[in-house]
């Protein structure tokens, strides 16, 4: 649904790593000061409230799970490594059990020590402030608990701060643990973290940059963090210390000047795209030099109520997936968008590329016509950014065209996900929305977006209310079980099923890009498919 | 009774409106301007039958993928990198005139005179309101006084204190959603009626303050005393006496407000919380152009000429029927609000 990604902060680096990671060496510059700019402000600078991808980019050097993923492009980035964590988890107990270590030795830019409970008392304040990540550490004993009382402990988190280890008991098997634990979600912050925003009062870092200013709607700034320096650098090795000692990053609203500013050197980096109006101009002038365009792992599509009519008939939502045009919509995000017809995106494991449902109007009023649903008065949602807009109004065209009462209701971006999950918000119909990776393992596309458990009155994520217990039961067994080739074949014949059920539209995958200064070395720059940049990777000619 | 207006018939017989429209005869300014108005609203009362005759094709109908014959060339309606053709004049017969409006590609010229409907109906609906109940209140605050006027003075007055532009997008956005429902009147989200009410409702102040000087001076007047002494109830005092009074003034502050409205109304869905999509209004359409300024910056030149020349040609026609009305006044434009106050009459 947002633009969320799981950012893990670990990068790799080691000169010489397998996985090519922005490595410190290489003979760029070091020190100075690195310039950015972002579109506005993320949704929150608190790695227990973040849930999009421009808050995961902010604090993907700051604050450090136990595990993460390797600071690396593409498929590669989506390797689970260790962080605060002296390695992988012994898995034990039928799966049920996780044990790690903490790396002796670890500090807080404070030059507090990192204990084994602070990860305790972190997982337990995602509850006290009802993070919208809280959902992924619900399966650990006692979470469920805890989450209603807000008191006590977790009972299944067992912490040793003498020796450091930390051992998980899991209700159930759960096949994407490891890549949770990887998530910003669960960033270690010292035990003291008050249970509110930090955003403007942020809290001690571990990773290599620590925030020393933040202010909400303008910008912030980091500096190296002196821990690091100290004693997580050594004890971190894999992961890059950053090339500059300082990172500027400030909000600019309007992303033609946000472009013009890096084409006249004022800032180094832009965290959006270029917007559609000068996409093609900066990708002809300063493609290969400045500018790379990314391919982060997300689904863009039109969500159906199945459970409100005329949606509840599965016939109208087919004959409306036979009606978008997909060519239609990749012409809306002006070449940045490639056409999907299916749950599973390119570059996630289980994808095969399939479409059930080929553009065709003369078959989608066929289809409709045998349906011949009484009730055609539908509302559409969408959010105000573009193209996302011209999304809503395209589909919005098409369901006047179909013959439906549509009406389209156009909701600022900024609140436009908290709308559209709150069950109380009327009329919620059909509309406009996308969906980024959490990690790169397919279940993070069907439990969330798709399985009836996650039907929630608020922050719900399943917004077709789709529901069918063989499904159900499907997603839930595969959601125990380590991904391999056995179940990758599995999602991929899940992504079927679903479409002959049909509760979404999905239309296609957008891309996102780099694009730099003339002075900043385009080849050194890490995009992770999930976390977006990583600012440790920048570094000067 | 004869109002003070009445009272000002000409030696040689002609009534107060027919040396009015006299003068109005003799500003040659302000009546091309009244004409150039006049065309602007032909213009867009004109939009059904471009659309349904010449461009074949609706305000919100989409082209995204077609192709259209320029002088015997096919040309596609928004290329790959999303660039919109720009305007073909008469060589798509009629076609995409003014070319299309972005990634959507729709007519362009279709959305401008049917986004002219929008902005100028808001105008006009909006500047009735504000001038309606601007002068109910300006009389029953200037004819009461006492508690009365307290409460409705400091009641502008909170209104007044919040910056209206401000005060307006926080309506658009409270309305945006849920709609209005007042008794059994229900307008829901997204109606232009909604746009209305709040351009309509927050612009009162400015209109009913400045009216209430006036009733408050005209109200000790001897013929309103003479209007007394004769019986008349307070309604009749009022509307019969003060409100013909009042007229002249009130025509001058409607004209003005219709320009007022339009530009509030094109501030409000520029920053979307006016006319709401996939309808469209001359603000909303700059508002849309803006995403494209680069590449296609007639997108939000023509919308904003629009406005430009109907503000420009209500005010100079509205300033026009104030000299003709009433020579001997003077309104002064209020920087701030746009709004013109007559002299000396604010309390």
């Amino acid at each position: 649904m947002r633009k969320l990604g799981l950012t893990l902060l670990l990068p790799v680096l080691a000169a010489g790593s397998a996985l090519g990671l922005a490595a410190c060496g290489g003979g760029g510059k070091e020190g100075g000061t690195l310039t950015g700019s972002y579109a506005s402000f993320p949704d929150y600078l608190d790695p227990a409230l973040s849930y999009t991808q421009e808050g995961w980019t902010a604090m993907y050097n700051t604050y450090l799970p136990l595990l993460t993923y390797a600071h690396a492009n593409g498929s590669a980035g989506g390797e689970v490594v260790p962080a605060l964590a002296e390695s992988l988890p012994e898995i034990t107990n039928g799966g049920r059990t996780y044990t790690l270590t903490l790396r002796k030795g670890l500090e807080y830019s404070d030059g507090t020590p990192v204990r084994a409970s602070d990860f305790a008392r972190s997982i337990e304040r995602l509850f006290k402030i009802n993070s919208p990540g809280s959902p992924f550490y619900e399966g650990i004993v006692g979470a469920e608990k805890f989450a209603k009382t807000k008191t006590g402990s977790i009972t299944g988190i067992k912490t040793n701060d003498k020796t450091g280890e930390i051992v998980i008991d899991l209700v159930k098997p759960r096949g994407t643990f490891s890549n949770e634990l990887g998530m910003l979600f669960a960033a270690v912050l010292p035990s003291g973290t008050p249970a509110k925003n930090i955003t403007a009062d942020p809290a001690p870092a571990t990773g290599p940059y620590v925030i020393v200013k933040s202010e909400p709607g303008r910008g912030w700034s980091y500096t190296r963090n002196p821990a690091w320096t100290r004693t997580n650098g050594d004890l971190m090795p894999d992961l890059s210390a950053g090339h500059f000692d300082k990172i500027e990053i400030k909000v600019v609203n309007n992303d033609s000047t946000q472009v013009n500013e890096i084409e006249r050197d004022k800032t180094d980096w832009m965290q959006p795209p270029p917007p559609a109006d000068l996409y093609a101009k900066v990708k002809d002038n300063y493609e290969g030099t400045q500018f790379r365009v990314e391919h982060p792992i997300n689904i863009y599509y039109f969500w159906m109520n199945t459970t409100r009519p005329p949606f509840d008939d599965v016939k109208v939502r087919q004959a409306i997936n036979y009606a978008v045009n997909t060519a239609a919509l990749e012409r809306i995000y002006a070449g940045a968008l490639a056409a999907n017809h299916q749950i599973l995106p390119e570059g996630m494991p289980g994808h095969e590329e399939f479409d059930l449902y080929p553009h065709n109007m003369a078959k989608a009023k066929e289809l409709l016509a045998q349906a011949n649903p009484s009730d055609r008065e539908i509302t559409v949602w969408t959010d105000n950014e573009s193209p996302n807009n011209e999304a809503g109004a395209y589909y919005h065209g098409v369901l006047k065209e179909l013959g439906f009462d549509a009406t389209l209701k156009t909701i600022n971006a900024e609140v436009y996900f908290s709308l559209i999950g709150n069950a109380s918000t009327p009329d919620l119909d059909t509309g406009w929305v996308n969906w980024y990776e959490d990690y790169p393992n397919p279940n993070d596309f069907f439990q969330p977006l798709l399985s009836g458990e996650s039907i929630a009155p608020i922050y719900n994520t399943n917004l077709s209310h789709m529901d069918d217990p063989k499904l159900n039961a499907k997603v839930a067994k595969l959601g125990e079980e380590p991904l391999g080739p056995e179940q990758e074949a599995e999602y991929a014949e899940l992504d079927k099923a679903y479409m002959e059920q049909a509760p979404w539209v999905p239309y296609g995958t957008n891309t996102v890009s780099t694009f730099v200064d003339s002075e900043i070395d385009l080849d050194k720059v890490i995009f992770n498919p999930t976390f977006g940049h990583d600012l440790a990777s920048f570094e000067r000619k | 009774m004869a109002s003070e207006l009445h009272a000002e018939a000409s030696p040689t017989g002609s009534s107060p409106w027919g040396l009015a429209l006299r003068r109005l005869r003799r500003n040659r300014v302000a009546l091309a301007f009244g004409g150039l108005f006049v065309l602007i609203v032909l213009f867009v009362l004109a939009a059904p039958l471009w659309a349904d005759h010449v461009a074949d094709t609706g305000p919100n109908q989409t082209h995204t993928l077609e192709k259209i014959e320029v002088d015997g060339e096919r040309r596609e309606v928004v290329n790959v990198e999303g660039k919109p053709i720009g305007p073909v004049w008469l060589g798509g017969g009629g076609k995409f005139f003014l070319g299309a409006d972005g990634r959507l590609g729709r007519d362009e010229m279709v959305r401008l005179m049917y986004g002219g409907r929008a902005s100028l109906f808001i105008g006009f609906a909006a500047a009735l309101m504000t001038t309606v109940l601007a002068t109910i209140l300006a009389l029953l605050a200037g004819y009461y006084r006492g508690w009365v006027d307290t409460v409705i003075s400091r009641t502008l007055d909170l209104i007044w204190a919040f910056p209206v532009l401000l005060l307006g997008i926080g309506l658009g956005i409270a309305l945006a959603l849920g709609g209005l429902a007042i008794g059994p009147v229900e307008i829901p989200s997204g109606s232009i009626w909604i746009t209305v009410l709040i351009i309509g409702g927050v612009l009162v102040p400015y209109m009913a303050r400045p009216l209430r000087g006036q009733v408050l001076s005209l109200r000790e007047k001897e013929f309103v005393e003479a209007s007394v002494a004769q019986g008349a109830g307070p309604l009749r005092v009022m509307f019969g006496e003060l409100l013909p009074n009042l007229s002249s003034t009130i025509i001058v502050f409607f004209t003005l407000g219709i320009a007022n409205a339009m530009l509030f109304e094109a501030a409000l869905s520029f920053l979307g919380v006016g006319v709401q999509p996939p309808d469209t209004s001359w603000g909303s359409m700059i508002g849309d152009g803006f995403n494209l300024i680069s590449s296609a910056p007639l997108l939000t030149i023509l919308p904003g000429t629009m406005i430009f020349l109907t503000v420009l040609a209500v005010n100079v026609f509205g300033d026009g029927l104030r000299d003709a009305l009433d020579p001997h006044s003077k309104v002064l434009l209020e920087a701030h609000s746009g709004m013109a106050e007559p002299e000396g009459t604010a309390i």
